[in-house]
């Protein structure tokens, strides 16, 4: 019986690791995905190929949305704007001293975004990639489906990499699927890439329709782009040629009256803690979130989505919270007390109209002055346009203590004169309030909840065909499509004569204010002067050679921009400066230390700028 | 071998089947035991006193008793030509035959070394002699005076070689590491093994009060049995076994006291009004006219209060103090409360003195073929912090029956349910509220949202505390059920299976009262988690003598499979309101579905030898293969041979006569180990290729919303990913002195880890960040001494010290490989390794080395114009501009001290005098690491709109070196400051009395014992004045500071 114990256990046991060395096999130890999708099985349909194609739509609202949005970055670099945050050290206000190679990696919201576009935009080119790598791997319903996401896949290439081109200047061109580790990177002519994304748009131009959902690429949106990619190789009449066709393709036109489902603007008189309406207007309509998208809103040539729901995009634009004046703060009342409140708990919750701003975005002279000389622009009028004087005293502080002023409308300055504001650079501005408000049902007080947003819109098709026919001497068609957006917002015509280069950026940044790249569109004109030695209304002529020393992008933004000119020092102490070299930004240190084998061109003015080193006069 | 992945499923089950099988069908046959004969005795030491606690055990048996409290045991069932092994922690251990004898009077001599302590080496154990590797003890029932609250705390501080790093919040605990860090990227956490099976589930989950002893294998030998899991050492916990052959009830109650063990006062309202003048004047160092900050009040004779409220055109009607108060940008409410000098202490708000509690009740004992030990505890501890506590409570069941002489079975079961819902206040706000701010609004009940109505810069630092509604619980069951027996021709056999269960709830509700969310009227979030894994080892075990050579093999499969299921719901927007919180999580508006579901599957080979000739020379070795699915793609599997000897050189003749030295033994070591650890989501799929999902909109041209799914390749494949490997060599001498008055064990190394597990930075153009990848090498090595000596051992006195020294070096000796270097033309010119600044690794430096930009000191007023070169003023730090090109850029950066300790060390004393009392304190030190002390820059946050603590600052009056001025500026260079962080720590001190048996008469009580201590009394850092820099959020993850703990405990442990 004992042996028999010592048997019966012992095959048992000897059973027991036969069985458990079933684990032995190979197949047990294979990796099973639950729970994400692989993309070799994935992409096999033109249902996930449109879903890449939203990864790359999705990521196109990066630029707008958020605190410090990368746009803001463009706005500084230009004659329009300047980093309005006075109270530390790190905002891209000294130019000269925080523009290096090392700060432009800080993304933080202190600093600026330039590494943000470098990397979101690699990151879309990325998703646009794998679509035109594979779109030959999934089926269709048809060939013209197969193209339309084509071309829409290269429309998003083709965006970043104008932005890149016109930001960075030579820029590595990667334009195929990148799906083993790779080190070895090289920089490619600024010219050889916007050439590549020609032809690309010239094809997508074909394939893609307007007859598509609002976020999606459409066939105007294509136009558009081209233009602007045409107007940079110097092929004015194919810039032409391409704005005629979004123009006059019949889809699109600008509006002209005030259409959709907003409420009108309104504004509080002396001693009201209720809104009073105004007359509605176009220029308000157009830009209000509920009226971006709707059908009969011909003006949006491509659309960014942004609605309350799971878009996956945080709790909204917080655009009030960016570019209206830190009006809360700072400002005080006559009698030398805390003059205003943006918090929830007074009689007027003034923040609930106009957002809590910080001030961030700080418009210059040139664009809350001097721009705007037309008396009936829409874009200035009441209501439409906010002034710091339209805002009235509401600190709680002035009832309890039954202050005259309570309710009364904000003055810069007392009977004597004297300041009432202790920052007038971050605490007193005006602000076009028909683009910037965007109501905000998430975030208390005020900063900016959802809305769509306008990438490209009809006015600037205008813009460009006028600049092309500027380009080209045509000075009258200049000012005929100049005229076709200054009328529509109410204003008198311009003559031929007075079509400058400087006049079509007046009317841009009296238009696109928040909408366009200024710094991108700054230095790809400055590049056309520089290729095509036309002399500029400056006086001067330039040449590609000194692109870094000597070109319009500077000489335009330090005889515009008050800040960068008069070296204005800020209430912390810091400078406003800005040199030449910044007409191209450095490629930041965080991007170069990871290409180890390779090495990318860094611009001239920069630390780690080698004036021996070519780029590639090809797409790898 | 098998053909059908099914079996994989069946195995575990039938296993389980052939366990109770076995186990039932042996019972019946139980019919063998010798006739009964039973021994008593008394057991005394030296000094003729009666030692309680003595294990007396039947050698190769687990029949066993302890002493009681006047020395006395008996025992049943012992055999006439059995022998009886006397051990008793710190006395050396005896064998006695029995030789029919009944009667026993043992004296038993204090040691230092006691080479028949049994140590846990992994599938097995060996006596201390027999030990070939570096493995070091810690006897936790030695340290309940001290009553370690977690199983962290009972390693803190008493074994060379590991760190645990310190835990300040109410749960404790701690992270640790064995003999330094050799992975870049991956976890260097050391693998777990609770009572021989591999542990996955959380420290907190095993009460400190259930463990016998915690051993740490620290060479590559002694933990190759773990083969590719083991990189990082092994640390196994052994629980309790029931042993005497009466029941012994125990119980064990602590009642502490949680508080701030440290001081960093914030300015209080008049301190805080005369820092922010301060800050106004260095913000302002422009444009400040003379006095414009200063009080009003106390203008110099020269300006006027007319000229003073001139400065900024204020009405001269104006009231001086509101002026004044408003230039320093105090808001409404300040300025109302400064007039009325009320003011808010938000410091002693946030710390309180949290009471903590911690009760085990056990039972244990042996009874004929069962022993049992159960335990269950309640443990509920409040932080310092308001609203930090944790509690638990925790249930362990050992039982082990004896079916037949040839089989045994046994359950280890662990139950614990963790209640992790604490939200405490959120204390860093405390700096940003101003004194002069309120926690309520008018009505004095509902919170204020920010202290000074200023949230755009400071909320209440209740909000949270107040506002959410959490439900974090962790429930967990992890089981081990085994089956051992003997076989015939020296063989035995032992089968484990391990099933772990983890259910996870996270619930949280997020009221819309809270003003952060009231727009979006509230916002709700359920996760609900589970996690099931289960293994199976296979043991078969040889042990032989033949004459002077002793054999001991080892063999084992291993499999397990690992399993998670996780899902979030989150809404907002609730209808008609949010009152039910996460209760209804339908009546939001906006919900969202989220889960993440992963399996990973394991194997293991093992085969071990133990030799050893006349007990002089030792030999051991093994070789592990482990598979696991992470590297399925190409690379599942790895090896890990190891071999180790032993010499015991006191053994030989030539050695034998030398007077002072007692024992030596020298152990060499060589070993392979691997690691598989990768930290965060990449863990089981960071091979894989995966597509990111997520949701877009778009509108129709109907003007309806639609969501759509977005995806994107978000993750890089890599196919050959593999396995870690470290290989070591391991050079130990043991060695006990003056009649064993001193012992020690003295351990070199040298470690180096290849193919490192490295999320490797790539170019950004191509649209990844990173790689999983395999690559580089580390070298660690290091050195570690330990010591015990007994110093005095009078009647009434004794005192004995233990020792311990680290010494740990660490360098990175490979990254990515030689690459191609370029002449100014382009032309290859050679080839070379580069560095990875991009991650701060450097060849040949200390993966923890910081490289930053050197601070010289504090550009001073004489330097005005040399500071504004560099966009800088007086105030400033003043930074080494290496390459004096006027710019600051990684050509600046220098590599200025390291993060890791460069040696560490503790002494333990412990006190035994008037016989009854006992008296320890345990001091540690980490001497020579740095850390980042950003707040010697003063301009952090927006220090014009919040309170501060009480930093130094420049002013032109107080020029001084090492901290800047309010506000300083960083001009064009991004850095760090950094200060030495070295510490000596006083960090448990406890005294005991144990009450003398002749009190407890016949109370029936075996043993009772009080004592107090004290957790971390006291601490010296040179170099470090702000908080106390050991204690992190997370370390390594979250490095943030948070306040140091002390705890009090007055506990007392009673056995029946």
């Amino acid at each position: 019986m004992k042996k028999n114990i010592k048997y019966i256990t012992g095959t048992a046991l000897i059973a027991g690791i036969l069985c458990g060395s079933l684990g032995c096999k190979k197949e047990f130890l294979k990796p099973e995905p639950l729970s994400f999708y692989e993309p070799n099985e994935t992409y096999v349909d033109a249902a996930a190929m449109k879903a890449a194609l939203y990864a790359c739509a999705r990521n196109m609202r990066i630029e707008f949305y958020g605190g410090n949005p990368p746009i803001l970055t463009e706005m500084l670099f230009s004659e329009t704007s300047v980093e309005g945050t006075t109270d530390k050290s790190g905002p891209a206000q000294d130019l000269n001293l925080v523009i290096t190679p090392d700060l432009a990696g800080f993304e933080d919201d202190d600093h600026n975004k330039i590494y943000t576009y470098w990397r979101e935009g690699y990151a879309a080119i990325k998703y646009a990639n794998t679509v035109i790598s594979r779109i030959n791997n999934a089926t269709y319903a048809s060939q013209a489906e197969r193209n339309a996401i084509l071309g829409a896949a290269y429309f998003h290439r083709a965006y970043r990499y104008y932005k890149l081109t016109n930001q960075f200047g030579d820029v590595p061109a990667i334009f195929r699927e990148i799906t083993a580790p790779q080190l070895e990177f090289y920089s490619t002519k600024r010219e050889v890439i916007l050439k590549q994304i020609k032809l690309d748009l010239d094809s997508a131009f074909g394939w893609c329709s307007d007859n598509v959902n609002r976020g999606e690429v459409t066939k105007g949106a294509v136009g558009h782009l081209l233009t602007k990619v045409n107007l940079a190789l110097g092929n004015f009449d194919d810039a032409i040629t391409s704005a005629n066709a979004v123009i006059n393709g019949g889809v699109y036109s600008l509006m002209k009256t005030p259409f959709g489902p907003a409420a009108p603007p309104y504004y509080f008189p002396a001693g009201s803690t209720k809104p009073v309406s105004l007359p509605n207007n176009v220029i308000w309509s157009l830009h209000r979130p509920e009226n971006k998208s709707v059908a009969e809103n011909k003006e949006g040539l491509f659309m960014i989505i942004d609605r309350f729901g799971d878009g996956q995009f945080g709790t909204g634009m917080t655009i009030m919270r960016q570019a209206v004046a830190f009006w809360g703060s700072n400002v005080n009342a006559p009698s030398g007390k805390k003059g205003t409140y943006d918090n929830l708990t007074a009689e007027l919750v003034q923040s609930n109209y106009y957002g809590r701003g910080i001030g961030r975005s700080r418009p210059t002279n040139y664009s809350q002055y001097e721009i705007w000389t037309d008396p009936n622009d829409l874009r200035h009028a009441k209501g439409n346009w906010m002034n710091m004087e339209d805002l009235l005293y509401n600190d709680p502080g002035l009832k309890s203590s039954n202050d005259v002023n309570y309710l009364k409308n904000l003055q810069l300055r007392n009977a004597s004169g004297g300041l009432l504001t202790t920052d007038t650079i971050r605490s007193w501005f005006g602000w076009p309030h028909y683009k910037i408000f965007v109501d905000d049902n998430e975030n208390s007080p005020k900063q900016g909840g959802h809305s769509d947003w306008y990438l490209f819109r009809l006015a600037e098709t205008y813009l460009l065909r006028a600049e092309a026919y500027y380009w080209k001497g045509d000075l009258q068609k200049a000012a005929d499509d100049i005229n076709a957006v200054r009328t529509r917002a109410g204003c008198a015509p311009i003559i031929a004569a007075q079509v400058d280069m400087g006049m079509i950026l007046d009317e841009r940044a009296r238009e696109l204010f928040f909408e366009e790249g200024r710094k991108s569109e700054l230095t790809r004109i400055s590049f056309l002067f520089a290729k095509t030695g036309k002399v500029a209304e400056t006086g001067k002529t330039y040449t590609l050679d000194k692109i870094s020393d000597d070109n319009y992008f500077y000489d335009r933004i330090i005889a515009r921009n008050n800040f960068y000119k008069n070296k204005i020092v800020t209430n912390h102490g810091d400078k406003y400066t800005i040199s030449p070299f910044h007409i191209l930004w450095p490629i930041p240190t965080r991007a170069i230390n990871g290409n180890i084998e390779g090495k990318y061109k860094q611009n001239k003015g920069y630390t780690g700028y080698d004036p021996t080193l070519q780029s590639l006069d090809i797409i790898p | 071998m098998g053909k059908s992945t099914r079996g994989v499923w069946l195995s575990p089950l039938f296993n389980l089947f052939l366990i109770v099988f076995s186990t039932l069908f042996s019972t019946v046959v139980n019919a063998n035991n010798l006739p009964p004969h039973t021994v008593s005795g008394v057991i005394k030491d030296t000094k003729n006193e009666p030692l309680a606690g003595v294990s007396v055990l039947v050698k190769g048996s687990t029949n066993g008793t302890t002493t009681n409290g006047e020395g006395k045991f008996t025992l049943a069932d012992v055999p006439d030509n059995g022998t009886l092994v006397i051990s008793f922690t710190g006395y050396a251990s005896q064998e006695i035959a029995v030789k029919g004898k009944s009667e026993f009077l043992v004296s038993m001599e204090l040691t230092t070394l006691n080479l028949d302590e049994v140590v846990v080496t992994g599938y097995g154990t060996r006596t201390k002699k027999d030990v070939t590797g570096a493995i070091a003890q810690v006897k936790v029932t030695q340290l309940e005076n001290e009553n370690p609250p977690s199983v962290q705390d009972a390693l803190r501080g008493n074994v060379p070689g590991i760190v645990v790093t310190a835990s300040a919040t109410a749960k404790g605990g701690g992270n640790l590491q064995i003999r330094g860090k050799n992975s870049i990227s991956g976890v260097s956490s050391p693998l777990i093994v609770l009572d021989g099976v591999i542990y996955q589930g959380d420290l907190s989950d095993i009460n400190p009060n259930d463990i016998n002893t915690i051993d740490i294998l620290k060479d590559a030998s002694s933990a190759a049995v773990y083969g590719a899991k083991a990189a990082s050492g092994v640390v196994l916990v052994t629980t309790k076994k029931g042993t005497g052959s009466k029941p012994s009830i125990g119980f064990n109650s602590n009642i502490g006291l949680a508080t701030l063990a440290m001081d960093e006062p914030l300015y209080d309202g008049p301190g805080f009004v005369h820092w922010r003048s301060d800050v106004l004047k260095s913000q302002n160092i422009t444009t400040a006219k003379p006095y414009q900050y200063d009080d009003p009040r106390q203008l110099p004779s020269n300006i006027t209060t007319a000229q003073w409220l001139a400065y900024d055109n204020s009405s001269p009607t104006a009231d001086p103090v509101d002026i004044w108060l408003t230039r320093l940008k105090l808001l409404p409410i300040e300025r109302e409360n400064y007039k009325k000098d009320k003011q808010t202490n938000w410091y002693d708000m946030m710390f309180q003195t949290g009471v903590r509690n911690d009760h085990t009740a056990s039972i244990s004992g042996r009874k004929q073929d069962v022993s049992y030990y159960m335990s269950a505890n309640y443990n509920h501890n409040q932080g310092y912090l308001v609203g930090d506590q944790f509690t638990t409570y925790r249930i362990r069941i050992n039982l082990e029956a004896k079916a037949a002489k040839y089989l045994t079975a046994g359950l280890n079961l662990q139950y614990a349910d963790r209640d992790e819902s604490q939200v405490p206040v959120t204390w860093g706000q405390m700096v940003n509220a101003s004194p002069y701010g309120e926690v309520y609004k008018a009505d004095g009940v509902t919170l204020r949202d920010s202290p000074n109505d200023d949230v755009g810069n400071n909320l209440n630092p209740f909000l949270d505390n107040v506002y959410t509604n959490r439900l974090r619980k962790f429930n967990t069951l992890f089981g081990s059920i085994y089956l051992k027996g003997q076989l015939p021709w020296g063989f035995s056999y032992q089968t484990n299976f391990t099933p772990n269960f983890e259910f996870y709830r996270n619930f949280n509700g997020t009221s819309a009262k809270d003003f952060r969310v009231s727009a979006r009227k509230g916002v709700a979030s359920r996760q609900n988690r589970t996690t099931f894994n289960w293994q199976i080892d296979q043991l078969l075990m040889w042990n032989k003598t033949f004459g002077q050579h002793r054999f001991d093999a080892t063999f084992l499969f291993n499999s397990e499979k690992w399993q998670q299921w996780d899902e979030t719901m989150t809404n907002e927007g609730f209808d008609p309101n949010d009152n039910l919180s996460y209760h209804n999580i339908g009546a939001g508006i906006k919900p969202v579905i989220t889960n993440n579901d992963q399996v990973s599957t394991g194997d293991a080979l093992m085969a071990r030898l133990n030799y050893s000739f006349q007990d002089r020379y030792l030999l051991t070795a093994s070789i592990r293969r482990d598979g696991y699915s992470a590297f399925g793609l190409k690379n599942p599997r790895a090896n890990a041979p190891s071999v180790a000897v032993g010499w015991v050189m006191t053994q030989e003749k030539f050695l034998e006569n030398i007077p002072f030295l007692n024992y030596a033994k020298l152990r060499f070591s060589w070993g392979v180990n691997g690691n598989r650890d990768i930290p965060g989501n990449l863990a089981r799929y960071g091979a894989l290729s995966d597509l990111t999902t997520g949701k877009y909109q778009l509108i129709t041209p109907s003007g309806q919303i639609v969501l759509v799914s977005q995806l994107y390749v978000n993750r890089l494949q890599n196919a050959d990913l593999k396995w870690e490997r470290t290989t070591s060599f391991n050079g130990g001498l043991d060695f006990s002195i003056l009649k064993s008055r001193i012992s020690g064990s003295f351990d070199a190394y040298r470690k180096s880890t290849k193919n490192l597990l490295v999320t490797r930075v790539l170019p950004d153009v191509t649209g990844f960040t990173s790689v999983l990848f395999n690559i580089g090498e580390v070298r660690n090595q290091g050195a570690e001494l330990s010591l015990s000596s007994i110093n005095i051992t009078k009647p009434n006195f004794t005192w004995r010290s233990i020792a311990t020294l680290t010494v740990n070096r660490n360098k990175i000796i490979h990254l990515y490989g030689a690459t191609n270097d370029y002449d100014a033309t382009g032309k290859v010119i050679g080839k070379s390794e580069k560095d990875d600044p991009s991650n701060r690794w450097f060849i040949g430096h200390d993966i923890d080395a910081i490289w930053d930009l050197k601070v010289l000191g504090v550009w001073q007023q004489n330097e005005i114009t040399e500071a504004a070169k560099y966009g800088v003023r007086p105030g400033d730090f003043k930074l080494q501009d290496v390459n004096n090109d006027g710019k600051f850029s990684d050509a600046d950066r220098q590599f200025l001290g390291f993060r890791n300790p460069r040696f560490m060390w503790s002494l333990r004393n412990e006190f035994t005098f008037m016989k009854n009392f006992d008296f320890s304190f345990l001091i540690y030190s980490s001497w020579g690491m740095s850390e980042e002390f950003n707040q010697a820059k003063n301009n952090g946050g927006f220090i014009d709109r919040q309170n501060s603590y009480k930093v130094p600052y420049w002013t032109p009056e107080n020029p001084i070196n090492d901290y800047a001025r309010l506000f300083s500026s960083n001009g064009s260079a991004g850095f760090s400051t950094y200060r030495k962080t070295s510490f000596i720590r006083l960090s448990t001190m406890a005294l005991a009395y144990t009450v003398p048996a002749s009190f407890l008469g016949r109370a029936k009580i075996q043993n009772l014992k009080v004592y107090v201590n004290v957790n971390n009394l006291a601490v010296y850092q040179p170099e470090w004045n702000w908080w106390d820099a050991e204690f992190r959020v997370n370390p390594p993850t979250d490095r943030n500071i948070i306040p140091p703990p002390r705890y009090y405990t007055l506990g007392v442990n009673l056995t029946l």
